[in-house]
């Protein structure tokens, strides 16, 4: 195969800090060539480069052959190179046609030629295998539809390689498995790909050569069917995972009941929540499994005293906590790592240290004050023993990565030391090491004999963890299964609305 | 950023906005054709240039202080209160009264005339909050329309049933308050009164608040993000309460103040048309709603405004050359918006 994309001795420094050092990374005509490393290795740095939104401090890019200079992404995207990120960046209330040929629009006597830009579209989506409706409103679109519309993008704008910023995170298992087939089917026609990602089995799923970075240098080079996921997680880590094994619990007796729980949606439609009724005891971990938007957010947010359900009871530590209010709820005995940092979880523009305070206001306060030296103490301990790299406990967390913070807000919910714990995808986003330090206190946790109602779209953790494992589909529970007898298939059947077995 | 140097930028930034609205005036001085030196030099010397002028500036920064600091708490909770006029105007009105009208000793009507002050606008601004929780009547807009109500029923008040019947002028405006009741000058022969001590107390008493209770954090936290905070068990209605209350108090207070310092009597738009509200809340903004800076950032407008009258009375440059400083000010503080973007965009790099 033909070498198209060479990155040769590449070594970038902010002042003292050396984010990457001789990096030498090379991607073939029609190859998916992944790069894999933890939060902060060097990877987003490194893409930065070639997509021409950063410039190395020494080394070369070359392009067939050719020794290049780029500037600002405009002069990548005219070499060849494309790049969908993490965060997509289409305009909501557009169409997907407008979306896809923005910056060169398809034109009739001057004009902006709308059918033109949607034959376009539908002749690209043929073309490529991702079929998309050229005039849906993006902002009306499903995720895995966002993200094939900014694939559709680049390609429109000619790529030939295609840099995916960790194209997974937010997609649903069925969503991700097209994609992995979509990129394999481009990569058959020619395509290139670099997928920068953290989730192992996806890149050996799809990826032919594999790059780890650890701490800016390159630790391991191979072929993908010369490795395995371990070996792998152990160049991104440094050392051996530790597997964990879980010894099942004896649960004891229920910290957690919710009971016959509803919560009507907008006229006409469907509840969000049907009758839910679900306990968590004593030293188990309850897992609940459910492409998201099934009910999962509702059902949190109703235990968590956040919403009022219009009928049914939610028991905490056998107190009937209905209609109370979100403090009384954390009192009687619940913690909460929320399912999306940003929105519930943190506040960007307050330190590390105020949002390490909140729902722990009320034990660090006397005389109406905060008591800030004992609360620097505490979390500078958290901040050690999750690893969280911040620049101090004054920095605002909008400067912290997400996996970072969202390290802090499991810290912080530990913390609060409650017999009922929810778990709302916990390791979203976060690196290897990270989720082994998340899964082992979790797993701590509930040895103690705390309860913990575990919500996560990644089956393997669900699958990992879990006591027993529940599927909502629709506002409802679609099915119960025990550790030892839930099988990946199963749920899935269970998730996209398969029969019902309770 | 260390906290210490944050703080230093608080008070730093109004400063560099007033600079930058000085450079503005001194393009429009020239090209009136005057000496921007002379000018300015003018303009120095009616806001600081005699202990007399200084004085004289710190007594117009008293009410600015009061109301930015009001509008400050409100803003850092989330709240747009823009009804620190009508608040004013209300306490100060409620004020007049009670001194007016409450037998006691002089302290005493002193003291329970600017409490009463307080509450009446802690109470004006409030109705706005309740409106909002209970109808979802939009804060912004409520609280500006009330401004027009207490500002005509004030003037209904004294025009009508409280007008002063002695004087031979018709002039809408209570009776003189008896002079055992007036906040103590601070020098004698100055108009300096001990306002100015009590809006300096809150400035720092509400950067305490702010900044290390408990309350002062659900409040930061609810501006920041109001789903962080309901996650995190801080009560948005009882907040309201306390932002709202505090924030129409210290409004009330900078109407009692002015009332009972300055002018001792109720005046007819004597507190609307001197725009102390919207000077309070131009401080508020210029200081990214920080107490200490808008504290400085209330005496710098201030100078500003009794600069620009001493640059009238002695040279040809009108009055509104500090109207152009002033809204190139407004200009600067929706550019720091800006700033603040992309300098997050640098530091993310």
């Amino acid at each position: 195969m033909t070498l198209l994309l060479e990155m040769k001795n590449i070594t970038k420094k902010y002042g003292d800090f050396t984010a990457n050092h001789n990096i030498n990374f090379d991607v073939r005509k029609g190859e998916i060539h992944a790069l894999v490393g933890e939060n902060g290795a060097g990877k987003t740095t490194l893409m930065r480069m070639l997509y021409g939104m950063e410039e190395p401090t020494s080394g070369s890019i070359m392009i067939n052959g050719k020794e290049v200079h780029f500037h600002d992404p405009s002069e990548a995207i005219r070499q060849g190179i494309g790049m969908v990120h993490q965060h997509f960046m289409l305009f909501p209330s557009f169409t997907l046609a407008e979306n896809i040929v923005i910056g060169g629009e398809p034109k009739r006597s001057g004009l902006f030629d709308r059918k033109a830009a949607a034959d376009k579209v539908n002749e690209l989506g043929q073309m490529y295998g991702m079929p998309v409706d050229p005039w849906r409103k993006a902002g009306d679109c499903p995720l895995g539809v966002q993200q094939r519309t900014e694939i559709l993008k680049v390609l429109y704008q000619g790529a030939d390689v295609i840099i995916l910023d960790e194209p997974t995170g937010v997609l649903t298992p069925s969503e991700v498995k097209e994609l992995l087939q979509s990129i394999k089917r481009l990569a058959a026609q020619g395509k290139s790909f670099i997928l920068i990602t953290h989730k192992l089995h996806e890149v050996m799923e799809a990826a032919d050569r594999i790059t780890v970075l650890r701490d800016g240098v390159i630790t391991g080079h191979m072929e993908s069917n010369t490795t395995d996921e371990e070996k792998i997680s152990r160049l991104m880590v440094g050392r051996d995972l530790i597997p964990m094994s879980r010894v099942a619990n004896e649960p004891g007796a229920s910290v957690m009941h919710v009971q016959n729980v509803t919560l009507a949606g907008a006229k006409g439609a469907k509840p969000l929540l049907d009758n839910v009724t679900l306990t968590v005891r004593q030293g188990e971990i309850v897992g609940i499994a459910g492409i998201s938007g099934n009910g999962q957010s509702e059902l949190l947010q109703v235990i968590s005293g956040l919403v009022q359900p219009d009928s049914g009871i939610v028991e905490l530590n056998g107190k009937d906590v209905t209609g109370d209010s979100v403090r009384a709820i954390r009192e009687q005995g619940m913690a909460h790592i929320p399912e999306d940092r940003y929105m519930w979880g943190a506040s960007r523009e307050a330190t590390v240290l105020d949002n390490g305070l909140m729902g722990h206001q009320h034990q660090y306060k006397k005389g109406g004050l905060i008591q800030s030296h004992k609360l620097r103490k505490v979390v500078s301990g958290w901040v050690e023993r999750f690893a969280i790299k911040t620049g101090s406990l004054d920095t605002q967390a909008q400067f912290l990565s997400g996996g970072n913070l969202q390290k802090l807000i499991a810290a912080r919910e530990f913390a609060q030391n409650k017999p009922f714990l929810i778990a709302a995808e916990p390791t979203r986003g976060v690196d290897v090491g990270a989720m082994e330090t998340i899964h082992g206190e979790l797993l701590a946790k509930c040895k103690t004999g705390d309860g913990i109602l575990l919500v996560s779209s990644e089956l393997t953790e669900i699958l990992k963890l879990s006591d027993r494992v529940l599927v909502m589909y629709e506002g409802a529970i679609a099915g119960e299964l025990s550790a030892a007898e839930a099988t990946e298939e199963q749920i899935s059947l269970l998730m996209a609305g398969g029969k019902r077995q309770l | 950023m260390t906290r210490l140097k944050r703080n230093l930028f608080a008070l730093l930034q109004p400063i560099i906005a007033v600079i930058i609205g000085l450079l503005a005036g001194a393009i429009a001085i020239v090209l009136l054709g005057d000496s921007v030196i002379d000018t300015y030099a003018e303009m120095w010397n009616g806001a600081f240039g005699s202990f007399y002028f200084l004085t004289n500036t710190l007594t117009r920064a008293t009410p600015i202080i009061l109301t930015g600091l009001g509008v400050a708490l409100a803003f850092r909770a989330g709240f747009f209160n823009m009804g620190s006029t009508g608040q004013m105007v209300l306490g100060g009105l409620a004020a007049a009264i009670t001194a007016l009208y409450l037998p006691g000793p002089g302290w005493m009507v002193l003291v329970v005339s600017l409490v009463v002050g307080m509450a009446i606008g802690g109470l004006w601004s409030l109705f706005a909050g309740y409106m909002d929780a209970k109808f979802g009547i939009n804060l912004l807009i409520s609280t500006l329309l009330l401004n027009y109500i207490a500002s005509l029923f004030a003037g209904y008040m004294v025009a009508f049933p409280l007008k002063d019947q002695s004087g031979s002028a018709a002039m809408a405006q209570t009776p003189m308050i008896d002079k055992s009741i007036w906040l103590p000058k601070l020098f004698s022969g100055m108009s300096l009164h001990a306002g100015f001590i009590l809006a300096i107390v809150a400035a720092i008493a509400l950067y305490i608040f702010i900044q290390k209770s408990v309350s002062g954090y659900e409040i930061r936290m609810l501006g920041n993000n109001p789903f962080f905070a309901a996650y995190g068990g801080v009560k948005r209605g009882r907040m309201m309460v306390v932002a709202m209350l505090t924030s129409g108090a210290l409004a009330g207070l900078a109407g009692a103040g002015e009332v009972l310092g300055t002018q001792h009597r109720y005046l007819d738009g004597a507190l609307a048309s001197a725009d102390y509200g919207w000077s309070g809340i131009m401080a508020t903004l210029l200081a990214s709603s920080n107490p200490l800076g808008t504290a400085v950032a209330g005496i710098l407008l201030a100078a500003l405004q009794t600069g620009a009258m001493g640059v009238e009375r002695n040279t040809n440059v009108p009055l509104e050359v500090a109207s152009v400083i002033q809204a190139v000010l407004t200009l600067f503080v929706s550019a720091r918006f800006g700033y603040a973007f992309l300098k997050r965009r640098k530091e993310k790099k």
